[in-house]
């Protein structure tokens, strides 16, 4: 992305920067560990084995992830990455029990989609929005812990995009090595509104 | 914390030093997820299942993730015995805890050191708050502690860098408890580098970056750690050798010439035990850690554990109690945030019991805090979806503030830990039983702390306020001392007040465990004041051929 590039320029900059302060106290080694990583890389390519979802569990994830974050003129769910790292999250991360209620959780969400009507992937574009609105509409309004598999999903939608390169390069300024902490700054003196911290 | 200060005090005295650390070597500046990006941590960041596992009781905690859980020891492969809930948060590695303390440096007053003996409470200190000051200027010039001046007899000034500048909401919040209620925030006093050091000495140091991921590790050296810090400084002299993996387990005892001759270690990966031999040694394992070792070192002479002629060895273990935090939503201020990222909150001194305040508990606390803005969090219950939620992304979440009390415990001799010898660890020692709980005097207090959290927040119109009770573990705010405490009186402490071991004068003990009383400040400062004072007798003893 545009927005990427400068800032990781400005971050090798600030690095190389702090490694000649630092000088001879740093050793050569540790000066290019520190280089190299800046180097992030880039996200994609072959597909992942999944750990815990199936592929058809994982396409309606990942629908409803995209739902909440669509590609518009910036990058949305899948781009990021994030239907993968749900499932990766839910295995390693979740316990046995939240495994359970989301996998339960996802089934019942087909279920209530093809009772009313149509199975979810089936449906108009607009329609597999109306219904998550829906389904999250409904889960705020009830009972919320243990939480509903419609809002697992949106924490682990936004957990995995905001940690993604993209989710975070292309909304909030992120700055690696800031280099000074300023306490009281008007946003509009801010590079972005959103300041990764 | 404080081995790395005794290492390079006698080596800078001209000892030949050898240093053992029972974990594994760690060097400046090889941190390795220093400078990872949040989409190079796996899982978000978050602590896996099978970290929960095997660090079950740091994840007591909360502060385990994938970006800094290479700091924090399998609890599972160092089992120890609760006999009341305690949390021992142990990290087994050259630097130890010194690599991801929260860095908050407060000097202990003259309120601190006079409270035992004013109130009739256990001993007295054996030292007063002028004798120790030479020695805090001196660790906080070498560590470099940023703060404000502020003139409060009950937390002295130190030498300070520039303090870190409070965010908008935080300014103000300083003004009204000034005005309303007469009361202090300050900026926290931390050991970050917010301008260069003061001298020449660690040049392997540079400024902070206001990264704020200091729990990493900083290749960058801007807070004080052992790694970064001293232990660098010792290594310069050529008098230091540094052996780790080497789980020290017995001091051993000379019953003829009446001096301990060495320490018996075990090779923490093969289970070789090797002895060393030394004309002094100073004990820097932690209060718990060091207790252990002294209490499994029995001899002839000392049947209870060395140096235990008094019977406190083990005994009086402290903490801070931090039976909950309180937080509030904040008005207004949308129109500012920061930037950069502060590794450092504010703090709201002790006032209770101060002065002319009397209230029906001894000691006080203080608070320690922080008013931010929300990040993508807030958006988990939300229902706002597709172009609409990304159009809030573009802006900062609300205000809020949230802040914790840390509240002095006083030393009770049933709060101890002692030896199992019927349980063995892999390395076939003993295992450890700690006993501690909170009391009255705590529970008293702890009423103050909430219902002043909730009394402040409320005088700033903050929202919401809410004061949260959580169940608090005696060693949970990673502050455990006391089990071997310096007094006067050989038959009621372990320690005199150069921390030498009464009964064995070439044995030093400098680590938490030396502490009489405990104030409500963050403990690691005046370690390294009392390290760098202990050293300095030392060497002079040993100069003088008294050792």
């Amino acid at each position: 992305m545009d927005t990427e590039q400068p800032d990781l320029l400005q971050r090798r900059e600030m690095l190389k920067r702090a490694a000649w302060m630092l000088g001879g106290a740093i050793s050569a080694p540790a000066a290019l560990a520190i280089l190299q990583g800046c180097s992030a890389q880039e996200s994609g390519g072959a597909p992942v084995a999944t750990k815990l979802l199936n592929a058809s569990q994982l396409a309606l994830v990942a629908e409803i992830a995209e739902i909440m974050i669509p590609k518009t003129t910036t990058s949305g769910a899948k781009d990021a990455g994030v239907p993968v790292f749900i499932d990766s999250v839910l295995d390693a991360v979740y316990p046995q029990d939240a495994q359970e209620r989301f996998t339960a959780g996802l089934a019942e969400f087909e279920a209530a989609a093809k009772s009313s009507g149509q199975a979810f992937l089936e449906r108009e574009p607009a329609e597999r929005v109306a219904f998550v609105q829906h389904s999250l509409e409904a889960a705020l309004a009830g009972e919320r812990d243990p939480k509903p598999f419609i809002l697992m999903t949106r924490e682990l939608t936004l957990l995995g995009f905001f940690t993604s390169r993209v989710g975070i390069s292309e909304n909030m300024d992120y700055v690696p090595v800031p280099t000074v902490y300023h306490g009281c700054v008007p946003l509009s003196q801010m590079k972005k509104h959103v300041y990764w911290e | 914390m404080s081995g790395g200060w005794a290492a390079k005090e006698l080596t800078e005295k001209g000892l030949k030093t050898l240093v053992l650390d029972r974990g594994r070597m760690v060097r400046h500046p090889e941190y390795p997820t220093a400078l990872k990006d949040p989409w190079d941590l796996p899982f978000g960041n978050r602590i896996t299942q099978e970290t929960r596992k095997r660090k079950y009781v740091w994840s007591r905690t909360g502060y385990p993730t994938p970006a800094n859980e290479l700091w924090f020891t399998d609890d599972l492969d160092n089992p120890y015995v609760e006999e009341q809930p305690f949390d021992w948060l142990r990290a087994y590695h050259v630097g130890g805890r010194s690599m991801h303390w929260a860095r908050q440096s407060y000097r202990f007053g003259p309120l601190d050191f006079e409270a035992n003996a004013r109130e009739g409470i256990a001993i007295p200190w054996p030292i007063s708050y002028e004798e120790i000051a030479p020695w805090y200027d001196k660790v906080e010039t070498f560590a470099g502690i940023s703060g404000s001046v502020e003139g409060l007899p009950q937390l002295p000034d130190g030498k300070f860098l520039p303090p870190h500048d409070l965010n908008c909401v935080e300014v103000d919040f300083k003004k009204t408890l000034a005005e309303k209620l007469g009361r202090k925030l300050i900026i926290g006093r931390c050991a970050n580098l917010t301008a260069p050091l003061t001298h020449n000495e660690s040049p392997q140091r540079g400024t902070c970056q206001a990264r704020n991921m200091c729990i990493r590790g900083c290749p960058y050296g801007a807070y004080f750690s052992s790694v970064s810090a001293t232990l660098p400084s010792a290594e310069r002299t050529g008098n230091m050798t540094l052996v780790a993996d080497k789980i020290a387990y017995e001091v051993i005892y000379d019953n003829d010439k009446g001096r301990a001759t060495g320490v018996r270690v075990l090779d923490a990966n093969t289970g070789a035990q090797t002895d060393y031999f030394a004309k002094i040694i100073f004990l820097c394992a932690s209060a718990l850690g060091t207790a252990y070792l002294m209490l499994n070192s029995t001899s002839s002479r000392f049947p209870n554990g060395f140096g235990n002629d008094s019977g406190e060895l083990g005994h009086n273990i402290m903490d801070h109690n931090k039976p909950g935090s309180s937080n509030a939503s904040v008005e207004g201020y949308l129109d500012v945030a920061y930037t950069g990222r502060r590794p450092n909150g504010f703090y709201i001194p002790r006032y209770r019991n101060v002065g002319k305040d009397k209230r029906d508990y001894l000691r006080g606390f203080g608070y320690q805090g922080r008013a931010s803005r929300a990040g993508f969090g807030r958006f988990n219950d939300s229902a706002s979806i597709g172009a609409e939620l990304k159009k809030e992304f573009q802006e900062p979440g609300p205000w809020s503030i949230g802040m914790t009390a840390f509240g002095e415990i006083l030393p009770y001799h049933d709060n101890h830990c002692r030896l199992d010898r019927d349980k063995k660890d892999k390395h076939g020692l003993p295992l450890l039983v700690v006993n501690a709980v909170v009391r009255d005097n705590e529970r008293k207090m702890e009423q103050d702390m909430k219902n002043d959290a909730a009394e402040m927040l409320e005088a700033a119109g903050f929202k919401d306020v809410k004061v949260r009770s959580d169940a608090y573990n005696v060693g949970n705010s990673i502050h455990e001392s006391g089990t071997a405490r310096m007094g006067a009186d050989p038959k009621k402490s372990v320690l005199n007040k150069f921390n030498q071991v009464h009964a064995c004068k070439n044995v030093f003990v400098t680590d938490g465990s030396f502490m009489p009383s405990f104030g409500c400040q963050n403990p690691s400062l005046t370690y390294m004041a009392f390290t760098a004072r202990a050293a300095d007798h030392a060497v002079s003893e040993l100069k003088k051929g008294n050792l």
